[in-house]
């Protein structure tokens, strides 16, 4: 139920993403508020809860959204390996955790369409790509990243306590 | 990292190769076309909720830069700066001689249909709109898009039954055949990342200098010539360079569309080496 519940909100975000969010332009860039409410998800929630959701938001921004679903899909899977540094405890804050994760999430979606354009068309000057598009979109998205993460630890659901538990 | 996050890790990747072959062989449309039919009027109702505080926000980001002045002040503008290019180029064209009428005489009249933009590419890479004119309309790739005071905004790259996609001319892999309208230097105006346009190939004793009018030149077929693309804004001249870097104001206002005119009378050429 939990997943199906997901992929509804993974829906609807890339439907918000592709039509309302889009008319934002802060430092040249659009907000990524998908990504960052995905890195959210995953790190409040889990790498198991947040894949349906990547895999949903990514194909539906796609096709909503006028690119290539795969391709958006392709840009979103460094997501779900960066979970790995969830699992691995190696930043003990999860709010830290949180602002490094969407840094790099937003990082290699970025790159991996930058990516894509050069691969397919050997097209456009990638490092003026890597200026205008990759960094702003880093702080962007850095921006956005505790006031949508926030509310979202809060409402987390408390853990259930073990019939042995003291 | 459970074994079960790896598995459905790797599925992820290998579903966005199997649907970017399947984008490839166009197995996508039907679905991207009902997709569009089913969700475009929820799109454009929250277009429309968030359309407000989507310019405040962006007049408060832009250091103030007062959007709704400047997209009157640019539409007056581009009216015309197009005003006087066509009378320019007319009073050229009057002068030329029987051959290029010849040219003109292929193209003796022109057809547009109109269309409303409903969608944008939502990366913030690519500068590709959607229009809800499509096959059923008589658009076919390659044809060309204008604004509606005429002004070059792109090509049509992809149509399904009732929509189809527009490349705008500030794509990274847009590429016009121009020349500068005064001195009939001619170059390929290309799209780059950050949204600008420059005129490349344009060699180091070419007269070019701001202010000067880009028009497309009709080589290559793409484009029909004479269409108003922009203004040279900047010119730089560097000894060791091959060619001049010529940078073009466009007419059109492109962040904000909301009709275009599809010229569905031109139909693009591909000319081969004999």
């Amino acid at each position: 139920m939990r997943y199906v519940a997901g992929a509804l909100i993974a829906f609807l975000l890339a439907i918000v993403q592709a039509s309302s969010v889009e008319q934002f332009h802060i430092l040249g860039v659009t907000p990524n508020l998908m990504l960052v409410f995905l890195v959210s998800w995953l790190v409040v929630r889990g790498v198991d809860d947040a894949l349906p959701m990547i895999g949903v938001s990514a194909v539906t921004l796609g096709l909503v959204g006028m690119q290539d679903p795969g391709l958006v899909l392709l840009a979103m899977v460094p997501l779900a390996l960066l979970g790995l540094v969830r699992e691995m405890h190696v930043i003990h804050s999860e709010t830290l955790l949180v602002l490094a994760l969407v840094a790099s999430a937003s990082a290699a979606y970025e790159t991996v369409l930058l990516g894509g354009i050069v691969v397919s068309e050997l097209g456009g000057d990638v490092l003026l790509g890597m200026r205008s598009l990759v960094v702003p979109a880093m702080i962007v998205n850095l921006a956005l990243a505790l006031p949508i993460y926030l509310p979202m630890r809060l409402a987390r659901p408390a853990p259930r306590r073990g019939w042995l538990a003291g | 990292m459970s074994a079960r996050t790896l598995v459905g890790t790797g599925f992820l990747a290998i579903a966005a190769i199997a649907l970017m072959l399947a984008g490839q062989l166009a197995l996508l449309d039907p679905v991207e076309n009902v997709t569009l039919n089913v969700t475009a009027p929820v799109q454009s109702v929250l277009r429309d909720v968030t359309d407000p505080l989507a310019d405040w926000v962006n007049n408060v980001t832009d250091a103030g830069a007062l959007s709704a002045e400047n997209r009157r002040l640019r539409a007056e503008n581009e009216r015309l700066t197009n005003d006087l290019a066509r009378l320019r180029e007319q009073g050229i064209a009057g002068q030329q001689t029987a051959a290029l009428d010849a040219v003109r005489a292929q193209f003796p009249e022109e057809t547009f249909f109109a269309a409303s933009v409903v969608g944008r590419d939502s990366s913030n890479l690519r500068q590709l709109i959607a229009i809800d004119a499509g096959r059923g309309d008589g658009v076919r790739e390659g044809m060309i898009v204008v604004s509606e005071g005429r002004s070059l905004v792109g090509t049509i790259t992809k149509v399904l039954d009732d929509y189809s996609w527009v490349m705008l001319i500030t794509d990274p892999k847009s590429a016009v055949s121009a020349m500068v309208q005064e001195s009939r230097a001619q170059g390929v105006v290309a799209g780059n990342y950050d949204g600008s346009l420059n005129m490349e190939f344009v060699g180091q004793g070419a007269a070019v200098k701001e202010g000067d009018f880009v028009i497309t030149s009709g080589l290559g077929g793409g484009f029909p010539p004479g269409v108003t693309i922009g203004r040279v804004s900047d010119v730089e001249t560097r000894e060791q360079d091959l060619f001049q870097r010529v940078t073009v104001d466009r007419l059109a206002s492109l962040s904000n569309l909301e009709r275009v005119l599809v010229q569905t009378s031109f139909q693009p050429t591909t000319l081969e080496t004999p």
